[in-house]
């Protein structure tokens, strides 16, 4: 199983001396109790995790780790890959935000094997955003010229209905419908950046780990994109779990059932070896 | 160093010594290796059963690790002895449990050696052989599916425990020297304490000390006792028990308030509910983890692939050692042994006539087939004459015949019995294409017998 060897994770709540330890089970040792009461993880109904906490549910029963209580945001971050590997195994409800990252319960333990490109790097908000923006361009892009092209003719038969087109002003009109077709489409275009930027960083936002340092891993036998406190160096999503990826020249992006599982920056493996990751992405997964 | 803290507690099945260890320098323990390709199919899991710096034993988990699913188990290079901390340790203990010493204080420079955790120790019989009567030894050159490596035994099922009884051995078979095993011919006898094992996996666990002895004890015919250690890591919950009815006149009792989580953590042998446990050793289990890689976990992949350079050797083990072997209990017998408390005369007979219930409750399985299997091979472990019985009187059932070909078989490891012998003779004289089935293994019983009878 992937990130077996995780360390279990313990946090006390100094308010109520109550101790929550998440680990192969989950246990919660109330102060003063004789006996801590302890839960195996196909025992859970229900586990959510936000930016706020952790929340584990069982048919009777309900904890709250807030992650405040966590010394350090390693530490939530782990919390959480043990729990997403245990879901794996039980198959609890598992509620959580959108991700930036792949869920750890993608994850197998495979040898990287001789042909691996290993990077680390924070992924840049902007540049991630710039994927999205480009991507989006390309879509866009006909939409945008029909925009334009219909709001010069609206702008035209508006101007002709309510002025009249004549001789004299024919000359004024042109380039006014003009201008209105693009100015209109410029500020489609710039609602559309923004929704673009705003969408990456609400994603962005919701992930714990999108300002931490993220090991990036492309191999033949999968990739990874993990936060590096948290990686264990033989853990790979296998490529059987990703349906296709789109490059741009800052990033690689990895879709599954066209939503983004992994942004895979550029700069992490280097200008050196760059090239060669993308030749493994391109024998593994479609292009598109 | 590790730190070490044992304690003997006293469970519902008796006295159980833990002991825990903390920072443990773990070069010896298990890990998982994950997926390897090339070495196993894209769904198995490989765990590793290591010991300083050389791999030992090679699980490969099918269905994704599937606790539930036998394992395919093949030695690797073996313990070499290279690490001398290790080698010198495990002589040292091994000499303090042949002077009679106990566990706790014979295995004391064995446990900082040990994965951080918390353990049961104690001592019991094991049985030198594969489970399938091949002498351990030599049984697992090649990788193959060993059967009652599940960690949770089908047939025994999650609620019992059960005590593992059969052997991997640690180091390769080319260690073994016949003019080793002439001096641990006589030493076996005074022997209190035959050798050491850590609990693998199901009914198996790796030898780590003791396999000249163990060829010694099996020509001999002496017990193979053993001093085993056994990781606790495993949650259980129990179901909780129904209040006693009550007696006349008196209120019934309200029933027990229903406990949330688990009851407790166990190992094959031992369940110990979470009350029982010392505070400290509880919160070993609670923060440690089952298994973990050691630092050197790439020189164990490393040599993994590598190949014994003693497989093929000239010291042979003793034919007579194989031939014992092969009359030794097998898992079949021994996981029906821990699966049945006991079976009455009243109860075969309800078998017999197809009944799976005896008074109300499941005997054995709601399977018919599945429980008769499972009733021989008890009986055949338990009481011979009995099972020579149940075994005529369910071939002489057509109604049964589904099961006539493993009981044959399983009635044919009998020899020389006279009971046996006539059934045979009468069904192979018969032409019955009722004993079609068992014609094969009735023609070689009566074969055997008869040279026997005319030696």
């Amino acid at each position: 199983m992937a990130f077996c060897d995780l360390k279990p994770v313990s946090v006390t709540d100094e308010n109520t001396g109550v101790t929550f330890i998440i680990g192969s089970v989950f246990s919660v040792c109330s102060y003063g109790a004789d006996c801590p009461k302890v839960f195996s993880w196909g025992m859970a109904k229900t586990v959510t995790v936000t930016r706020g906490g952790i929340l584990f549910a069982t048919d009777t029963a309900q904890y709250i780790v807030k992650s405040r209580l966590f010394s350090s945001p390693d530490e939530f971050l782990r919390a959480v890959a043990i729990i997403e590997c245990a879901y794996k195994k039980y198959g609890f409800e598992y509620v959580h935000e959108k991700r930036l990252l792949p869920l750890k319960s993608l994850y197998r333990e495979f040898s990287q094997g001789t042909d691996a490109y290993i990077g680390e790097s924070e992924i840049d908000g902007n540049d991630a955003a710039n994927a999205f923006i480009s991507l989006m361009n390309i879509k866009l892009v006909k939409l945008l010229w029909l925009i334009a092209l219909l709001i010069m003719l609206l702008t035209f038969g508006i101007l002709h209905y309510f002025v009249g087109v004549t001789r004299d002003n024919l000359l004024y009109f042109i380039p006014i419908s003009a201008a209105s077709g693009g100015i209109i489409t410029l500020l489609v275009y710039i609602i559309c950046h923004s929704v673009a930027k705003a969408k990456y960083f609400r994603i962005a936002d919701c992930d714990p780990a999108a300002d931490m340092n993220i090991t990036f891993v492309i191999s033949k036998f999968g990739f990874a994109a993990c936060e590096s406190s948290t990686y264990q160096g033989r853990d790979l999503v296998p490529w059987n779990e990703a349906d296709y990826f789109i490059e741009t020249d800052k990033i690689f992006i990895i879709y599954k059932n066209n939503a983004p599982i992994a942004f895979i920056p550029k700069k992490a493996f280097g200008k050196k070896f760059a090239g060669g990751a993308a030749d493994i992405l391109a024998l593994k997964l479609e292009q598109r | 160093m590790g730190v070490i803290k044992s304690e003997k507690i006293e469970t519902a099945d008796g006295s159980v010594l833990l002991v825990s260890v903390t920072d443990g320098a773990g070069i010896i323990g298990t890990c998982s290796a994950g997926h390897i390709p090339m070495n196993s199919d894209e769904a198995s899991v490989t765990r590793l059963f290591y010991m300083g710096n050389d791999p030992v034993v090679r699980l490969v988990c099918p269905n994704h690790g599937s606790r539930r699913t036998d394992k395919l188990v093949s030695l690797c290079p073996g313990f070499e002895g290279s690490d001398i901390k290790l080698r010198e340790a495990l002589t040292e203990c091994f000499d303090r449990l042949t002077r009679g010493e106990s566990p706790e204080a014979g295995l004391h420079d064995l446990f900082p050696l040990l994965q951080d955790g918390v353990y049961a120790v104690y001592t019991a019989d094991y049985y030198p052989t594969d489970g399938g009567g091949a002498f351990f030894w030599g049984a697992y050159n090649i990788s193959h599916e060993v059967r009652a490596t599940a960690e949770r035994n089908r047939v025994i099922g999650n609620e019992r425990t059960y005590k593992p009884c059969f052997l991997i051995p640690s180091e390769p078979p080319g260690h073994y020297v016949p003019k080793t095993k002439l001096m641990t011919d006589e030493a076996v006898k005074s022997r209190r304490c035959q050798g050491i094992v850590y609990h693998l996996s199901g009914l198996f666990s790796v030898l780590l000390k003791g396999h000249h002895g163990a060829v010694s004890c099996v020509e001999k015919g002496l017990p193979f006792k053993c001093a085993v250690i056994e990781k606790i890591t495993e949650p259980y919950t129990d179901a909780p028990l129904p209040p006693a009815p009550p007696k006349e006149g008196e209120q019934p009792e309200a029933p027990a308030p229903v406990r949330e989580g688990i009851t407790g953590f166990r190992s094959p042998s031992v369940k110990i509910p979470l009350e029982l446990f010392p505070r400290d050793m509880l919160m070993n289990i609670l923060e440690g983890r089952t298994e973990y890689k050691p630092e050197h976990f790439n020189t164990l992949l490393k040599k993994l692939n590598t190949v014994r350079k003693k497989s093929v050797t000239n010291n042979v083990i003793p034919r007579n050692v194989l031939e014992k072997c092969e009359r030794m209990p097998d898992s079949e017998m021994m996981e029906s042994t821990c699966a049945i408390s006991g079976l009455s005369d009243a109860q075969l007979e309800a078998l017999l006539s197809g009944d799976t219930e005896y008074e109300g409750s499941v005997m054995i399985s709601p399977n018919l087939y599945s429980s008769i299997i499972t009733a021989c091979s008890y009986l055949q472990f338990t009481d011979k004459n009995r099972f020579i019985d149940f075994a005529i009187n369910a071939m002489s059932r057509p109604e049964l015949s589904a099961t006539h070909e493993y009981i044959a078989r399983r009635a044919s490891a009998i020899p020389n019995s006279a009971k046996l012998y006539k059934f045979f003779k009468d069904a192979a004289d018969s032409g019955d294409v009722a004993f079609e089935k068992i014609s094969a293994a009735a023609n070689r019983y009566i074969a055997d017998y008869e040279a026997a009878d005319n030696n």
